[in-house]
This record gives C-alpha cells, structure tokens and sequence, in this order.
C-alpha cells in the first residue's frame, strides 16, 4: 500500500436518549475532543466525510453539507454518506490518492427524535417490497434464525443450546458495557432475562436481543502517514477496506442464512491488508440482533459455517472476556457492541472504530485486553440495511 | 403524505405480482427488469414478462408479527415470512391474511413452513382518508383452506352460439361471518374492499369460463360502496385481471363503474350481450361485476335497521357468444324515480324510507319487470325452472316469488341472502349464481333484480349444455362458500371493525 491512512485522533459522544441536545451539538461535542487530542483546528481539515442514515428525514435538517459549513465555518469540500465504514472508506481513497493530508470523518444520528415514525422508516430504507408485505425491521433477522437454523438442521439439544448462546452473546454484549463510559447501556443482564423478553414478545427474539435506537456522533481525524507522523505519536493505520453489496430485497437474495456482503467485504479487506483472518485480534462486529453477532462470525471467516454457536456456547460456559474458537482467541465488541453501546446508525461505525482504535493504542483503560501475543490488529464490520451493504476495516499498528 | 407515481409502480407490480424470466439462462425475477444479471447484454430482449397472479406458492419460512410497523398495526398480530414460486426460483416476502391475530402466540411455526399458499389482492396498508388506497397481492392465504388454488387453464372455443349470454361467472365472498339468529353474513377481513371483491370475482370468472384474459373488451363493476367517490373500481379489475391486450403499461380495455343502488350490474347485463353481438364492436367478451362492502349505519344510528342485513362479497359474470352456458333469452327494465334508499355524497352510510322500500318500491319494480318479461316472451310460471330475486332481507324475495305463482322449488335456490346477507349490487347475481351451480342444461331461469331509487331488471335465461362442462372448472362455488369447515365467524363488535377496513 503506498500511502497508508492513518486515524490520528477518536471521539465520541456518550450514546443514548439525547432529548435536549440538537444534533449539532452531539457532532460539536465529539469534534471537540477530537481536535483537542490532535491538536488541530477546523482549518486544518481539508476535507470532511460525514455519515447519516437519515438525519434530513429524522430532524428535517435540510442538507447534511451547509449545515456542516454553517457550523465549522469551512467550505472546504465535503461528503456525505449513510455509514461511517463508507465515510471512512471515501475518506481513505481520497488520502491514498494523495489528494488530501489530513480530513475529517464523522458520523451523526439523532432516531429518538422521531420515535413515533423510526419503525416503518427504518423498514422502508432497508427493504420496501418486504415493508409492503408487512415486515418489521426485527423479523428480518427472525426469518435469518429460522433459515440457520433450518440449514444446519438444528433440533433438540443443539437447537436449545443454539438459543442460549444467542442470549449469552447479549449477556456478554451487556457486561463489556458495564466498563463502557460512553454506552447507552451500562448494565449487567442475565440469560434469564433474554429468554424473559421472548417469552413476553411470543417469538424467537425478544426485546434483549435487539440494538436499541440511539442518539450520537462520533468523529476520527484521519491522515497520511507522512502527515500523521507530525501529529501523532500513536497512529492506528487502516491497513485494508473493503465494501461489498446485497440485493435490497432479503427473500430474493440466494442464501438467507448469512450476509454474503460480510463474506466478500472481509475477504477484499484482509487481501487489502496482507493479513489472514486469525491476525485478527479484536472485532467490533455489527450486532445489530445476537444473530448478526453469531451470522458474523461465520460470514468474517472465524467460524466455519453451522458452528459459530457452538464456539460462542464453549466460551460463555465460563466467558474469560474471549471467544474461543480452534485454539484462538477472539475479542469481540468490547464496547458492549451495538446491543450495548448503542446504535445511532450513521455514529455506530465511529464508535466501533474507536472501540478498535482505543485498543491498539492501549488506552481502552478499564476494557483493555491483553490477548496471548501483542496486540496488532483489529477489525471492524459495519452493514447498511440488512446487509444490504457491507464494510469491512483491518486497522493495526504497525 | 403520498406520492402517486410511487404507488402507480408499486401497486403495478404488485398486484399482480409482475415477474420476468431469462429465456437464455432460465433465471427468473420478481418486478421485471430489461435484462438479466447474469446473462448481461446479450439478454436484452429475452426477457419474457410472466407473473404470479394465478401460481401457487410454498411457505418458506415465518416468524410471528405481533408488533407491526406504523401502518399495519389495524391487522393486530399476524405471520409474515417468505415464498417461494417454482420450486425455488422465485422468492418473495408475503404476508398470510384472513387471520384474526387470535391463538396465533401459540403456533408453532415450524409446522406452517412448506405448507402451499395462493396469492390474494388485498389493501397493502392504511393510510389518510384523503389518499389512494395502496394495493398488494404479496399477502397469501393457505391453499387447503377456504380459498382452494385453481389452476387458469385457457380452454379454446367449441362452438359458437346465435344468441350471447353468460360464458362463464364466479363469485367471491370473505371466510369471516356474522352469526344472528337463523342469518349469517360474510364480513370482509380488514383488508378487503369492494375493490378487492371485484377483483377476486374476476378472477374465478375467468377461471371458470376458460378464456383468455386479453379477449374480454369491455368491464362494468356496479358497487354502491366504492371507497373513492372518483376513481372506477374498474380500472383496478382491468390492470389486475388484465382484460384486453396489453400494450407497454396499459389495458386495451374499456372499463367502467356503474351506479343504480343494487341493480348497478345486472342493469349492463343487457349491455354486454348487446355489445359482445354487434358485428363491428371487435369484442369477443364483455365482463360485468356487481361488488359490495355492504354499508350500513351502526345499529342504535338512524338507518341501523340495515346493519341486520348487511353482507359483502362480489359476482362476475363473463358474456360472449362461444361456448355459452345460459343464453339471454331476453330483458325488460323499468325505472320511476322513487327515493326509497339513498347516500348523500359524502355521507358514510345509506338512508332509507322504512315501509316506503317495500311495497311502492321493490314490490311494485319486482312485479312489473317480472310479468312484463314473462308477458314478451309469453311465459307461463310453469315454463320457469328457476326463479331469481334481488334479496334485501330473507321476507322479500320469498313474498315476490310466491306473488308471481312460483313454487318453492323454483325460487329456493336462489335465496343466500340467510348466508351471506344482503351482498347490495351483488345481491341477485350472487342469487343467479347460485342458481346455475345446481341448473341442469336446457333449464329457464328468471332474474328480476332491484335498485333503490328504484328500478328493476328482469332477465330470461336458458342454459346450454355447455354449463356441465365447465362447472368442473370452479371449486370454489356458492355452496361451497356458504357451507365451509374453515368459515369463521366474529361478534358484532369485530364485525364492525372488519367492516371499517384499514
């Protein structure tokens, strides 16, 4: 890779019910503290990437750009997208071209201010033909359980461990919170629980298994390496990234067991980077239901096909902050994931980033993990839709 | 807020569910596209237009939808999942309607997976009073159930007859009733219309009669409760059903509403049989609908009286002149102006005058069409195998019938009126429906049907023996409707509810 991006400085906001907050000042507070920490000022950026989901929709902003512009007071050029994985990837296109040195990639999502509508908006984006048909944004990932489940042949015993292990991942989701500043949620859940709220919802998931709605922005600086070394002491370099896409309508697709745009994404970002998947030792993956953690794991290339749950049951019997998995150790959303930590879409990839990125540069305090061999890479996995979209990003530190 | 163009492609595709296929690779697609994903270039222009319309689908996979988004939270609980069309090749999100949301938390889903489903033409969603109704035929219903899956066999013509009449007729009524008494009564499932009537009784017409849809040039759909005060119903039936050729993205149809209270479609019987004889016209087949959501005021409302009688459901009846079933021996109407039964425009439900709908008006219309007719062709009682009624209530038809010197055995099989109310503009055909399920070749048959305001069609018929060829062709007759094990019947409230619709 000739020039290599390097992020320079993360920050973020706490995610969460930011009711009293414009967005505005979500974005301002997470820029703040990431200008501090590089010490940079908004006339340093020659270029901004911003990502929403659907801010014009939800707060009726009008364009993301002039109020950006209006802000910073910069006219310098700016682009938006819907994920922070494809704010990032522009971002790092535009500086391995070398037609940048130092931008800014931010993320931004206020959904509680419109809770009376977010449901059918968020189905209408993510697939209308099934919209129209009925879907909600959950059934999707119970239709994908079902379709696992149905293709391994899973019954009985295995079937019952199989869901046990999807509420352990929410359980172990919920502790890695716990040491979360800035998660919405900071609280401890048991099995019990999970298997409460799908007893009360009468399906396969309930409440507990879903990412909730949340406000929040997040920002990273990202520079050339030859720039990055004048500013930073401790740069996290985006050693590969990769987008695949899906078809929009879920049933059409040709296999509902798993996200096919996880599967290329990661293959083209590990190819990218030169590393081979067990490289990798901390992910932040995109959990937007427990399914899409375990379907993960699978799709990235940990797991072989039909056995993540098994990996994610051996582990939780006795969870040492680590999945286990052939003799490996896999660190997975230590953030507390979306499940956690919040998913205010547009901002989710920032935190997931900064998750990654606090780690390598051991500074994750109270989260840091310590795996067998030092700590080098990560990885981060971002979907738009339901896996319509996918991003993946190898960061390391060397 | 809504966006016209938005739902002119959606429901286009939609309602009937428009597919294409890669004629090099054999890939199918749902929504049609120019050319295929992986044949490229050099499949443009081998892509053929089919759809799902009259397939059978399989059960996929499901899950439980008790909290449904914004716009579906009227259907309450119901299962949503994927299907598949062609052993696979095809697969669609659907959603099963004509539940009731009751029991289903305890279903397990595993067993409803593989099961087959026919695909229904349904409201797709609520919206504002003020905008278009959105439309969708991805909601299905179980293929064993009520509503069989019926296989559209195209059936080229025997023979051709001097005298047009009816080539073929289905009727559609809803699963759902109202028990009161010694009366049931079709309710319609929230997601059901006039419209949606109309169109399903379409359907099982052409299923009946055999014939191509393009050949039908003409569609009427008389209804005295079509939710839009501007916009035919019969535009609906046309692109759905597809009558006329089709060229680009319209019907090479004539399509259009009537409206005279319950005689809006026996009133363009005559009109189709004149229309499919006149040499220069070029239409083979003409298709005429009577469809109803029966209105009626609560019952401690003024008006409410009606709310005892109310039913829903829709018939279709096909005219031509080859292979005839029942030729139109001949007519006579007569019309006064007489405000026994009205609407206000803009007004939710119907007012009527009480006594005044009796004998001054259905009495007096019944009689006189129904003696003028028998006078013009010389007709006796006795030449009269059949004797058929608009049916407003159970008392009426039974006093007009005995009146004119029929015997219970010619007018017994038209009355449904005790099975599925009083069905408005397809109350009489419903009746003649019925009629000609059980009728054996070469039999008379005479309809007098009634429209408030007020008027009266009289109509003679003669079956062919064409009739027990294609009975066959329809499983899902008026017996069958009126008498089966998967009926299901609500109480008044939800009556009422299911009747307001989404």
């Amino acid at each position: 890779m000739p020039i290599r991006p390097a992020i320079i400085s993360v920050a973020r906001t706490k995610f969460g019910e930011h009711y009293e907050k414009e967005p505005e000042k979500l974005i301002e507070e997470a820029w703040l503290k990431a200008s501090i920490e590089a010490n940079l000022e908004r006339k340093d950026l020659e270029a901004c990437y911003l990502s929403d989901y659907f801010l014009p929709i939800t707060n009726k902003l009008g364009l993301e750009e002039g109020f950006l512009s209006e802000l910073t007071e910069l006219h310098v050029p700016m682009e938006v997208t819907r994920s922070f994985g494809s704010a990032l990837s522009n971002a790092c296109n535009a500086i391995q071209a070398g037609k940048y040195n130092v931008v800014l990639v931010g993320g931004i999502e206020k959904m509680t201010d419109r809770w009376d509508k977010i449901r059918d908006d968020l189905m209408l984006l993510e697939d209308p033909w099934s919209y129209y048909a009925g879907c909600t944004p959950e059934a999707n990932h119970e239709l994908m359980l079902r379709a696992y489940i149905k293709r391994h042949g899973l019954a009985g015993q295995d079937l019952e461990t199989l869901n046990t292990a999807l509420a352990q991942i929410s359980v172990k989701n919920h502790l890695h919170g716990t040491k979360n500043d800035y998660a919405q949620y900071q609280r401890k859940i048991t099995i019990e629980q999970v298997l409460k709220a799908r007893k009360e919802a009468h399906r396969p998931l309930g409440l507990l298994d879903y990412a909730p709605i949340s406000d929040g922005a997040a920002i990273l600086i990202l520079a050339s390496e030859e720039a990055a070394r004048k500013l930073t002491k401790k740069p996290v370099y985006v050693l590969g990234t990769s987008s695949a896409t899906d078809y929009l309508t879920y049933p059409s697709r040709e296999d509902m067991t798993h996200f096919l745009a996880s599967e290329i994404s990661m293959k083209n970002a590990l190819k990218s980077a030169g590393k081979k998947v067990w490289d990798v030792q901390v992910v932040e993956l995109y959990d937007q239901s427990t399914v899409m953690e375990m379907v993960s794991l699978e799709d990235l290339g940990f797991c072989k096909r039909g056995t993540a749950w098994r990996s994610i049951s051996d582990s939780c019997q006795d969870y040492k902050g680590y999945y286990e998995i052939e003799g490996n150790r896999l660190f997975v959303n230590l953030s507390g994931g979306l499940k956690a930590d919040g998913n205010p879409l547009g901002a989710t990839g920032g935190a997931q980033v900064f998750e990654i990125v606090k780690q390598l540069r051991q500074e994750a305090c109270e989260r840091q993990v310590k795996p067998d061999k030092e700590l080098k890479c990560g990885c981060v996995l971002e979907l738009e839709g339901f896996g319509t979209k996918s991003y993946a990003h190898i960061l390391g530190v060397e | 807020m809504s966006s016209e163009p938005v739902e002119r492609r959606v429901s286009y595709l939609g309602d009937r569910l428009r597919a294409n296929r890669c004629l090099i690779c054999g890939k199918e697609f749902f929504e049609i596209r120019d050319y295929c994903g992986t044949c490229g270039r050099k499949s443009f222009g081998k892509m053929v237009n089919t759809d799902l319309f009259y397939e059978k689908g399989k059960l996929e996979l499901c899950t439980l939808i008790n909290e449904p988004t914004n716009k579906f939270t009227k259907l309450g609980s119901y299962i949503y999942g994927t299907i598949s069309f062609h052993d696979g090749k095809i697969r669609v999100p659907g959603r099963l309607t004509d539940g009731t949301g009751i029991g289903l938390e305890e279903v397990d889903f595993s067993s409803l997976e593989g099961r087959e489903v026919v695909p229904r033409f349904r409201r797709r969603y609520s919206v504002e009073k003020s905008e278009v109704i959105p439309t969708i035929s991805l909601t299905f219903t179980f293929a064993d159930e009520y509503y069989p899956y019926q296989e559209y066999r195209i059936i080229k013509p025997k023979k051709e007859y001097d005298t047009p009449g009816i080539v073929g007729y289905g009727v559609y009524t809803s699963k759902f009733r109202i028990k009161e008494g010694s009366i049931e009564r079709s309710v319609p499932f929230i997601d059901e219309d006039s419209v949606t009537a109309a169109v399903e009784a379409g359907k099982l017409a052409l299923i009946h009669a055999g014939i191509d849809n393009s050949w039908i040039g003409k569609v009427y759909v008389g209804s005295e409760s079509n939710p839009y005060a501007v916009k035919p119903i019969a535009s609906k039936v046309a692109q759905v059903l597809k009558l006329g050729q089709e060229n680009e993205d319209v019907q090479g149809v004539d399509a259009v509403d009537t409206e005279f209270a319950c005689k809006a479609a026996t009133s363009m019987f005559k009109d189709a049989v004149a229309l499919v004889n006149y040499p220069k016209s070029n239409i083979k087949y003409a298709m005429v609908i009577g469809a109803d959501n029966s209105q009626a005021a609560p019952r401690d409302c003024p008006g409410g009286e009606l709310d005892l009688f109310v039913g829903y459901g829709a018939a279709a009846f096909i005219f031509g002149k080859q292979d005839v079933i029942a030729e139109i021996e001949g007519w006579y109407s007569c019309t006064s102006d007489t405000p026994d039964f009205w609407r206000r425009d803009g007004e939710p439900h119907p007012s009527h005058g009480g006594r005044f709908t009796g004998d001054p008006a259905y009495f007096k219309h019944v009689r006189m069409s129904a003696k003028k007719l028998m006078e013009q062709l010389s007709l006796q009682t006795g030449d009269i195998d059949y004797f058929v009624a608009h049916q407003p209530n159970v008392q009426f038809p039974v006093r007009i019938a005995k009146e004119l010197g029929f015997k219970e055995e010619q007018y017994a099989p038209m009355l449904q009126v005790a099975k599925f109310g009083n069905t408005y503009s397809g109350a009489s055909p419903v009746g003649l429906a019925a009629v000609l399920d059980i009728a054996k070749p070469d039999s008379r048959i005479l309809v007098a049907s009634y429209g408030s305001g007020a008027g009266s069609d009289a109509y003679s018929l003669m079956t062919t023996s064409q009739l027990l060829d294609k009975r066959p062709n329809q499983k899902l007759t008026v017996a069958c409707q009126a008498q089966n094990r998967f009926l299901q019947y609500v109480d008044y409230t939800t009556y009422r509810r299911l009747k307001l619709g989404m």
